[in-house]
């Protein structure tokens, strides 16, 4: 089975009902995205496929359907981190950061569809990413500043 | 209401596996074959299945959000996370249902085997339309709103019939794995209960 | 030669020591000797110390040996050494080095002092001193009890004062100028001239030099680092870039990955197993029986899905533990404990005289409970273990490696030496990884697969289900109100012992004695009630548990503080008004006067369904007050605001001790409002986070956050947030709507937004 990760091209050979999350991880050592979970309640597998945030546990390798993946490990450019990133260092977001993978994917994809998002906006689009830390007051600020970020751009 | 030339004619629908059996057989008994007695039972049965939770969670009307319900959470209550299916039906203001209801394009045996985890079809996750408003709603007003073809999508009977064969996402209430309870009857026997609803001329309670 | 300076403080000295390529600087333990893991690298002649900074001609090295779960310990161990080294910490390699006796938490178990923290007599510190002991005998090199900071504080900035002035000697002998003459900066000696010398370059002459060990440490007027608002944590970047790997990303060659069933039922037999099915699963290469830790079926695949997958379908006859099967009949049993001369364990609080103002007053009586609470981190149990003939590599996030390398040699029938365990970056724990039965299981699944390094993982429902948990214990409380003050509160908790059940699984010892965690939280709080006793019963084991994120305050900070509420309520007083007037804790009382100012607290009302809460504990020597309100909306109980004060004696790191803060506020409102276990046939029904929600980010909310510096000395940060939380959000909830929560989880009550 071929798959393509932040643009490299791989071959594997998995069973066609093995999640993502698993092809990455354990089969590409990709391991940005994270198991915590495995039936979508968490979000800390989050990546994008074709640009959209999707929890790579729920998607069967078999369904990629030639999908682009892109990881954590592909979200910023070759010289700059990613706007998101970029706020999440600034406003000191992670504690054990073992969903902040997640969680900045989840943000760059919302951020793409709605680059002026609300609190409420947030709210609704940030509360399928669970960290169990405590870290939502700072994910909540670190969204605005990288939408600030985005428009500024 | 009346029924296209096609009516005499069974039509065959590949369901794929995620309904139980393969194939889903239209067949409408002839018409004034049926009393309004025995289209109100069938409609009995359909509002059963209607209101059943695995299809009125996802026909919440007005609300943009869907519902759970289950073993684990007791009786309905507004789906975790904070989710909001938006005016698009499908999250694509905030988050898709896709997201985490990815899709399944073949039908893999253990589809939605994990207990708990989102449950995925053949085609994209979404609400129903709003005029199809079941949650909490009464048989009558169900009733009204499936037979109006203003609120059904502009549908006659063998059309709703044709639409359950094709929707995958309804398929899933029969089959919806990972212990969950699946809807009441079998997919075979709702599109049954339906032609005879509407040969019997759609009768509603009290109506 | 070891060349060992003078005693630098009471427990320790720093020395150095030479090394291949440089030299090391570390503590010496002048209580008695204790063998060093540089041994084996050093010479004949060679000086053995435990190193907190190695340099060499490559580099600059910080080891940071207390282990980073999230709360950022690794970063503050690495700032307290650079800020007497002059290094910026990202221009360094930092390690948690392998562990060594020498690494000894002295701090960890003083919150089981029998004197409140906020006693701060002569005698009160006397006893604290032996309690620091009494790890060293024990091994002790734990994570744990918010007490990095405290222990760490003055060892690791010396470490670095002593390094920087070695290196100064050894430039000032290179250059034949006073070491008074030179300074340092960035990683560099900088010369009168302002030449600079790079560390590394100094390295060989370094170890070849007494160390200066006559330091005086920097004022904190002086710090570059520390107290500075901004300090970003050293391992940020690589979390927001996903290339921090925790234990569960390791990879080593030719590994092979685990997965294991085990008795849910903890302690309980496998009496049988079926795994036909399982091992005909695609990539599946064998399927095995473990005894060690917690009896089960492993299965080693290819993948962790397909070992995952496999392990669901082994089919297992378990036999039953030693404990009820169901949470109701636990529940029974506490009850049934508290209050009975036979239950009976510890009383430290026993002032004026309770009886007597009992048998007279009018007595109000209420009732509390708290759940089985799992700790449930985003990083679900995993170790990678390597066995070969002659070692045992383990590679883990843990809080406890010494105890994890003597059960490994004990399983694997190897001398503790031949066990190697390198700490891995923890994601999350709470009171997790102070276990290790999926260390004890991935031993045994090497030991089968011999030269093959195994990670072994548990699924989210192996891990929520072999939790070691907070211990549920329920409260009677009785007290009188008189004149509009409180005058009585007596309060009775019934628990399960927690601290032996704990250390009995590492250590196979049973701790004689009472189990001090029962009240710990409730009889400890800094207030003058005139009577004033607080009781601890100890109930029959029930399921095995273990600590929890702040420990017996976790829960006694409710019951107390809750209790507390309801008796002011009762005398007509204003809930802040009284809590301070009975307060005889000059720094607390600043807490609470702050959290007032900070929140314009003008009584619990805030009208239109709305009202406030306040709450107090004093937890691991933190004095720390929070205030919530909340709205009682159409759709449930919605948090709003929450404002919390601390006082932590010296804060380092301003910006993640509010992290801490907010987060241990968060951490506690998940469990206070919608999480429990409940035991059903001896395992919990409770299986993966769809029923165990947590907090998310929408109900979270808006949270201010203060850190006052009037308590003497310096707290760990990572605890006494959780305390207060939920006793300020029932009593918010009480104000806004008149009903009193005496149950945790409060959604079995009252619903939530």
């Amino acid at each position: 089975m071929r798959l393509t990760v932040n643009g490299t091209e791989y071959e594997v050979d998995v069973t066609p009902d093995m999640p993502l999350l698993w092809v990455l991880r354990d089969e590409l050592n990709i391991t940005g995205p994270k198991y915590g979970c495995g039936i979508a309640q968490c979000g800390a597998c989050t990546v994008h496929v074709d640009g959209l945030a999707v929890r790579s546990c729920q998607l069967a390798i078999g369904d990629l359907a030639g999908g682009e993946v892109t990881t954590i490990e592909g979200l910023a450019q070759p010289n700059s981190l990613h706007a998101v990133q970029e706020a999440w260092i600034e406003h000191q977001v992670a504690q054990c950061g073992y969903c902040q993978s997640g969680q900045i994917m989840q943000a760059a994809s919302f951020l793409d569809l709605n680059p002026t998002p609300t609190d409420e906006d947030i709210d609704t689009a940030m509360s399928a990413n669970l960290c169990r830390c405590g870290t939502y007051p700072r994910i909540r600020a670190a969204i605005h500043a990288a939408a600030k970020k985005l428009q500024e751009a | 209401m009346k029924f296209t030339a096609s009516l005499c004619l069974a039509i065959a629908v590949a369901t794929g596996a995620l309904a139980e059996g393969a194939d889903l057989v239209i067949a409408p008994p002839a018409e004034g074959s049926v009393s309004k007695q025995v289209g109100l039972e069938a409609w009995a049965r359909i509002y059963e299945v209607a209101s059943h939770p695995r299809c009125a969670n996802c026909h919440t009307g007005p609300s943009d959000r869907p519902m759970w319900s289950g073993p684990t959470y007791g009786k309905a209550r507004p789906h975790g996370m904070n989710i909001r299916a938006g005016e698009s039906r499908i999250g694509a203001e905030s988050l898709l249902c896709s997201t985490c209801h990815t899709t399944k394009a073949e039908d893999w045996e253990n589809a939605n085997e994990m207990p708990h985890a989102a449950p995925r079809v053949a085609m994209g996750w979404a609400l129903a339309p709003v005029e199809a408003h079941w949650f909490g709603r009464t048989s009558e007003e169900i009733c009204a709103q499936l037979r109006d073809p203003d609120l059904n999508g502009g549908r006659d009977v063998l059309e709703i019939a044709e639409h359950l064969g094709h929707d995958l996402i309804l398929h899933w209430a029969w089959a919806p794995g990972g212990g969950r309870e699946p809807a009441p009857y079998s997919l075979q026997e709702h599109v049954d209960d339906i032609l005879i609803w509407g040969v019997a001329g759609y009768p509603c309670p009290d109506t | 030669m070891p060349s060992v300076g003078k005693i630098a403080r009471r427990t320790f000295l720093i020395g150095s020591a030479a090394i291949a390529g440089g030299v090391a600087f570390g503590a010496y333990l002048v209580n008695r000797p204790i063998p060093n893991p540089l041994l084996d690298d050093l010479g004949e002649g060679e000086a053995a110390i435990t190193p907190f900074v190695k340099i060499t001609s490559d580099g600059v090295t910080l080891i940071t040996p207390r282990a980073d779960k999230g709360q950022g310990s690794y970063s503050i161990q690495a700032y307290l050494i650079a800020e007497e080294l002059d290094i910026d910490p990202n221009e360094t390699t930092r390690t948690p080095g392998l562990p060594d006796q020498a690494y000894y938490n002295s701090e960890v178990a003083t919150e089981g002092s029998p004197l409140p923290a906020y006693d701060e007599s002569a005698a009160a510190e006397t006893i604290r001193s032996v309690l620091r002991v009494v790890p060293k005998l024990f091994s002790v090199q734990i994570t744990g009890g918010s007490s990095t900071v405290p222990d760490m504080y003055e060892k690791l900035r010396n470490a670095g004062a002593v390094a920087r002035e070695t290196l100064k000697e050894a430039a000032a002998q290179r250059l034949g100028v006073a070491r008074a003459d030179l300074s340092t900066q960035d990683g560099h000696v900088i010369a009168p001239d302002g030449a600079k010398i790079a560390y590394t370059d100094l390295a060989a002459d370094a170890a070849g030099i007494a160390p200066i060990t006559d330091v005086t440490l920097r004022d904190p007027k002086e710090w570059r680092y520390l107290g500075k608002a901004g300090l970003p944590r050293t391992d940020m970047e690589a979390k927001c870039t996903g290339a921090e790997k925790y234990g569960i990303d390791l990879a080593l060659d030719g590994m092979l990955f685990a997965s294991i069933c085990a008795n849910p039922g903890i302690g309980g037999a496998l009496e049988s197993f079926d795994a036909s099915e399982a091992e005909t699963m695609p990539g599946v290469k064998r399927v095995l029986e473990v005894k060690a830790g917690n009896p089960g079926v492993a299965v080693i695949a290819t993948n962790t899905w397909y070992a995952m997958q496999a392990a669901n379908a082994v089919v297992c006859n378990w036999g039953a533990p030693n404990y009820p099967a169901t949470s109701a009949e636990m529940f029974d049993l506490l009850e049934a404990a508290v209050d009975t001369k036979d239950a009976y364990d510890l009383r430290q609080r026993n002032d004026g005289d309770v009886e007597a103002a009992l048998s007279e007053g009018e007595v109000f009586e209420a009732q509390y409970r708290i759940p089985f609470l799992a700790h449930a981190p985003m990083e679900p149990m995993n170790a990678v273990v390597q066995v070969t003939d002659d070692r045992v590599d383990i590679w883990t996030g843990t809080q406890i490696p010494l105890f994890i390398r003597d059960r490994a040699a004990l399983i694997s029938g190897m001398d503790a030496e031949q066990v190697f365990v390198h700490v891995q970056p923890i994601g999350g724990s709470f009171g997790h990884k102070l276990e290790m039965t999926h260390v004890e299981q991935a031993v045994e699944i090497a030991m089968a697969e011999k030269g093959t390094p195994i990670k072994l993982t548990w699924s989210r429902e192996e891990d929520m289900t072999h939790d070691y948990p907070r211990p549920a214990s329920v409260m009677h409380g009785r007290g009188i109100v008189k004149d509009g003050r409180v005058d009585t509160v007596d309060i009775s908790v019934s628990q399960q012992a927690m601290a032996p059940s704990w250390f009995g699984r590492l250590t196979g010892m049973r701790i004689p004695g009472p189990d001090p965690t029962i009240t710990t939280g409730s009889w400890d709080q800094p207030f003058a009630i005139p009577n004033y006793r607080v009781t601890g019963y100890r109930a029959p084991d029930l399921a095995p548990v273990s600590s929890w994120r702040s420990v017996g305050a976790s829960g006694n900070g409710f019951y107390h503080d809750t209790f507390l509420d309801e008796l002011i309520h009762k005398a007509g007083a204003d809930p802040l008004e009284e809590r301070l007037r009975l307060c005889m804790h000059a720094p607390s009382r600043k807490v609470l006067e702050t959290v007032g100012e900070m929140s314009g607290w003008d009584g619990p009302s805030l009208g239109d369904g709305r009202g406030r809460g306040v709450a107090f504990c004093l937890s691991f020597g933190v004095p720390t007050a929070q205030v919530i309100e909340v709205t009682n909306t159409e759709f449930g109980i919605r948090l709003d605001k929450a404002y919390i004060v601390a006082d932590v004696g010296r804060v380092l790191d301003p910006g993640n001790a509010e992290a801490q803060l907010f987060g241990g506020l968060i951490y506690a409102l998940s469990h206070a409002i919608n999480s429990e276990l409940t035991y059903e046939d001896y395992a919990p029904l409770q299986t993966n986070y769809h029923d165990y929600e947590g907090l998310r980010l929408y109900q979270t909310p808006e949270i201010e956050v203060k850190i006052l510096e009037n308590m003497p000395g310096i707290r760990g940060i990572g605890e006494p947030g959780v305390p207060p939380a939920a006793p300020a959000l029932g009593n918010a909830i009480f104000a806004a709507t008149g009903q009193r929560l005496r149950e945790m989880p409060f959604n079995k009550h009252i619903g939530f937004v």
